[in-house]
């Protein structure tokens, strides 16, 4: 129960300061796939937090 | 444009005949459920979310706002990201109460068939442009490969195509509740194809437009940047807004409502698809920029609008129809699930609710054609809405438009999930005020061209200039939250609203009432229902609400009696959306008239807290530890324990009770007293009635026979908010009881024991007398007839004194009388003499007695005291055997000893005696036929002997009969026993 609190505080602060990251993505000289690692990287931690959740609640 | 009318009808044709085999290959059970409820499966199918706007219109999107177009991908997996504390408690809701629909889902949480009705009519209003958008493109993409004057008429070939399909295999079933296995596993197999079609496209991009990741670094770098320049990035505000609207998208768009909610196989498939929809969504977002750049790259754009740019890569009819199916197989998707979700809302909440079925003769046909009737309606609305409107505005303008609309539901939803004081006047009225806000500044303007009608509040000012999209839908959503927010903090919620409030609140937990029914029973239900329903369906509801909850159709208690009446409304209201079913159940299956005082359903709201323990947290889990501790503790309280509500309802019946009457709790729990099965009803009545306390050692006969239990109960009587009734504790003082009568019984026997000893020590005289006269007889006489008798009478007077002496060593605690020396005996002898006796006993003719001992070896002993084991072995072999079974006494030398068996063919020793059998007082006989001494003292003389006695029963090799074997030294003095 207690990842859910975690997953909470990432979407929101996500959505707060997603305008912050995306300003820098246009920019020259930054890598095209930034945006599409950093989501990986976010899918990465969901799935982590998922098997952290299944050990929560066992 | 290199491709014919009919090439391209074929191609379109074969992807969805493609579609209609795999249906029917799952429907065969070719394709096995394994596979069908895999949660990629269901993952995939959750990819219906990416529409054709995700194929063309995120290339529109991304040409003009750069990156903003990932708004669409992260706004729905930001939702799946939070599926633990969003998606699962409607998950949850949906399932317990068999809610198919977002309407459903209202018209229940707030318990008005209005706000259903009001949902159904904002998602049809905000749907018809998102379905507008997929004929659109499905028209345009045609047009761009094919020049055809009319691409129309093709698009809506298609459109009846994709609504035969839905009408088979998403309605066959003839009721929304069921999963539909075939209908998953092809918008699975579309999502599947559109993600492959879209890799592809995009690797071409990557691969052969561009060489490589560097070279299109490079191009980004350089020539790339002109093209950059005309980007505008989305302002953070827009951004944010783009999100949210997206983000309720996931929650409230008709078809991903009904994959997420009524197609879900479980919470983990739920759970699971919480990061595996994010990585479908960022593998079709991936491509898009590519496809974007390349077109840009090859000067696609200058020909093409920019939605469609992947037709420009390549003049190659692999790549254009690569570009096609993609489209195709995210349009019909959409359309195949919008179809079908939004026939069912506009069933339940529109048309059953004005005209509710009135005992048809075939409900079921009935509603499956209706349903059929409604799909059809709906796909050929949304290609009207095509030709009208669609034709004159860009997809941007037409998803925006629907998004708004759908949006109107999120304040709606957040408080059906964490605003438990919410009600419907509020509802309806936030929505309303949302409603007309979108109508007149989105949904109007885009039906007549007229321009947008917005009334900017005040403190909103800041919004004027702004894109129309932005401005209402901040003005909308603000409007329809405040209102619906101060509504209903201003006025009253009704008592079934604030229920169903408790019922769908993530924090809370169902506390209903114990009400009786007037239906008494499971078949009483049928023919109540039978007046709504007819009497096909009230048998095939009531029968399958039954078998779901595992009771039977005669079943009478109250408790089940609640579950089933739930059940059934929960199962109508899948079938006929929540409305016409709570209306059909509270008129058809009503509440007793006049039934008060009813208190808490605790037995209830125990087993809901069972379920949602996970859910539970700090306090609350802690509390929840302490309320399961007590709970073990009363069930598992090694003395029986009952518990009465005040309407004489059983709320508790734990572990030890159900072990002493052989009634399991779960078929009792819920019954009344006087419905229990005997002598329960009875006996607990008796205690409940007595002024007293206690009840001390009530005689009850249970299946083991005749049990004496002590009853004691106290009053739970608390404060007003707690629930009275009464307690009662069921102890079983059997053994006590029986043990005080073989006390007396055994005090009875010393005293005749004593008096035994006393009357034999009087014989002992005059016997010894005897015997000396008969000596002296013997020394007068040479006459043989006197010597022959006077031999007779010392030969008697020896066995009066041992059987004096076996008397007085019986009142002495069955001990040996010492000074008497062993002799040699043969078992033969005294095993011949026992049956003798026992034939004397009693006429013994009724059971064979075989006496297959050997004369020879014989044993040191005292033979009087083996002929008393013997008796009592044989005369208990009698006893337990039916007439003409057979009794078998064998011998055999084993081990410096000699093994004697008695093997009956009666009914054998309990095991839960057999233990004890050698302990004083333990018998298998009927009260008054056995003392429980019998066994003891064999046991008694066979150690005076040195000797083991062993019991077997059944023997081995048998089914029944009993085999008591002694093993008897050949010479006691040495104490040898076997091993």
């Amino acid at each position: 129960m207690y990842v859910y609190r975690i997953l909470l505080f990432l979407v929101l602060g996500g959505y707060l300061l997603s305008p912050l990251m995306m300003s820098g993505w246009a920019s020259p000289g930054v890598a095209w796939y930034r945006p599409f690692v950093i989501w990986g990287v976010l899918i990465a931690l969901t799935l982590w937090l998922e098997q952290k959740r299944k050990l929560d609640e066992r | 444009m290199n491709a014919s009318l009919a090439g391209m009808f074929a191609l379109g044709t074969g992807f969805l005949l493609v579609l209609f085999l795999c249906a029917l290959a799952v429907e065969r059970g070719v394709i096995g459920t394994r596979i069908t409820r895999h949660p990629v499966v269901y993952t995939l199918a959750l990819g219906v979310y990416a529409s054709a706007w995700a194929i063309y219109g995120s290339l529109e999107l991304a040409s003009t706002s750069g990156y903003g177009y990932l708004a669409y991908y992260l706004g729905v997996a930001g939702a799946f990201l939070l599926a633990p504390v969003l998606l699962v408690p409607i998950q949850r809701m949906t399932r317990t109460y068999q809610l198919a629909s977002l309407s459903d889902l209202f018209a229940f949480r707030f318990r008005s068939r209005w706000v259903g009705t009001l949902i159904t009519l904002i998602s049809l209003l905000a749907v018809l442009p998102l379905l507008a958008l997929q004929v659109q493109t499905m028209g345009d993409a045609i047009f761009l490969m094919t020049g055809a004057a009319s691409p129309s008429l093709l698009a809506l070939a298609f459109c009846a195509m994709i609504a035969l399909f839905a009408m088979l295999f998403g309605t066959r079933q003839g009721r929304v509740d069921g999963h539909h296995d075939s209908l998953l596993a092809v918008i699975a197999l579309s999502s599947l194809v559109k993600l492959v079609a879209m890799l592809g496209l995009g690797a071409f991009a990557l691969f052969v437009v561009f060489d490589g990741p560097a070279d299109l670094q490079a191009w980004l770098d350089g020539p790339g940047q002109a093209f950059q320049a005309d980007v505008v990035q989305p302002d953070p505000a827009h951004w944010r807004t783009l999100l949210l609207l997206f983000f309720a998208a996931a929650l409230l768009m008709p078809h991903i409502f009904h994959i997420t909610f009524t197609e879900t196989h479980s919470r983990y498939t739920l759970l699971q698809a919480s990061w595996a929809l994010p990585l479908f969504l960022l593998l079709m977002a991936l491509p898009v920029p590519l496809i974007l750049w390349a077109g840009q790259r090859l000067g696609a754009g200058d020909v093409l609008p920019s939605a469609y740019l992947a037709f420009g890569l390549s003049e190659s009819l692999w790549m254009q129809s690569l570009a096609f199916i993609a489209g195709l197989a995210a349009t019909s998707a959409t359309m195949v699930l919008i179809a079908l979700a939004l026939s069912g809302m506009i069933l339940n909440h529109v048309l059953l609710v004005a005209h509710p079925p009135e005992a048809q003769q075939d409900l079921y046909r009935w509603l499956l054609w209706l349903r059929r009737a409604l799909v059809g309606a709906v796909v050929l609305g949304g290609w009207l809405f095509y030709r009208i409107v669609g034709v004159n505005h860009d997809l941007t303008t037409l998803a925006l438009a629907a998004f708004v609309g759908m949006a109107q539901c999120l304040p709606g939803l957040l408080a059906l999930l964490y605003w438990p004081g919410a009600n419907r006047k509020g509802m309806i009225a936030g929505l309303v005020v949302g409603l007309l806000v979108w109508l007149l500044g989105l949904w109007g303007p885009l039906l007549t061209g007229l321009p947008p009608l917005v009334v900017i509040p005040p403190g909103l000012e800041a919004v004027a200039g702004e894109p129309e999209w932005y401005v209402i839908t901040l003005v909308s959503l603000a409007g329809n939250a405040l209102v619906f927010i101060v509504v209903s903090l201003a006025t009253r919620t009704s008592e079934g609203e604030r229920a169903a409030a408790e019922a769908c609140s993530v924090d809370a937990v169902i506390r209903p009432k114990r009400l009786p029914l007037e239906a008494a029973n499971g078949e009483e239900f049928k023919i109540h229902l039978a007046r709504a329903l007819g009497d096909e369906a009230a048998q095939r509801e009531v029968g399958r609400a039954l078998n779901d909850l595992g009771i039977g159709p005669l079943d009478g208690r109250p408790y089940a009696l609640r579950r089933l009446r739930d059940r059934l409304q929960a199962n109508l209201s899948g079938l006929m959306g929540p409305s016409v079913a709570q209306d059909i159940v509270d008129r058809y299956l009503p509440y007793r008239e006049g039934s008060a005082g009813a208190t808490e359903d605790i037995h209830y709201v125990e087993s809901r807290l069972e379920a949602y323990r996970s859910r539970l947290t700090g306090l609350a889990r802690e509390l929840d530890g302490l309320r399961r501790y007590h709970r073990r503790t009363l069930t598992r309280l090694p003395v029986g324990l009952c518990a009465f509500g005040d309407d004489g309802e059983l709320l508790m019946w734990n572990d030890a009770l159900a072990a002493l009457s052989g009634i399991e709790g779960a078929s009792v729990i819920g019954a009344r007293r006087d419905s229990l099965p005997a002598p329960w009803g009875e006996l607990l009545g008796r205690i409940l009635a007595e002024s007293h306390s206690h009840l001390y050692k009530q005689p009850v006969t249970l299946e083991g026979g005749v049990r004496y239990l002590s009853l004691h109960k106290a009053e739970l009587t608390g404060d007003d908010s707690e629930p009275g009734g009464m307690v009662i504790l069921v102890e079983d003082h059997s053994e006590m009881k029986w043990l005080e009568d073989e006390l007396v019984h055994a005090a009875r026997l010393a005293s005749i024991g004593q008096l035994a000893a006393g009357v034999a020590h009087e014989i002992g005289n005059p016997i010894t007398g005897i015997s000396s006269l008969a000596q002296n007889l013997r020394y007068d006489t040479e006459d043989p007839e006197i010597l022959e008798t006077a031999g007779q009478i010392q030969q008697l007077t020896d066995r009066v004194s041992r059987i004096v002496s076996s008397l007085v060593g019986f009142a002495h605690g069955g001990r040996h009388l010492g000074g008497q020396a062993f002799a040699p005996v043969s078992l033969a002898e005294i095993t011949d003499e026992a049956i003798h006796l026992i034939h004397l006993a009693r006429s013994g003719d009724d059971v064979v007695f075989e006496n297959r001992c050997p004369a020879a070896p014989r044993v040191q002993g005292d033979a009087q005291r083996l002929l008393q084991v013997m008796v009592n072995l044989l005369g208990n072999a009698r006893d337990a055997s039916d007439p003409g079974n057979r009794v078998v006494i064998e011998a055999s030398a084993e081990a410096a000893g000699l093994r004697v068996a008695v093997t009956d063919e009666g009914h054998g020793i309990d095991e839960r005696v057999r233990d004890h059998l050698f302990e004083p007082f333990t018998t298998t006989k009927p009260p008054g036929q056995g003392t429980g001494l019998g066994l003891p003292l064999v046991y008694s003389i066979v150690a005076e002997h040195h000797g083991q006695i062993d019991i077997e029963s059944p023997p081995p090799g048998r089914e029944r009969g009993t085999r008591i074997s002694l093993w008897l030294p050949l010479n006691p003095q040495e104490g040898e026993t076997p091993r």
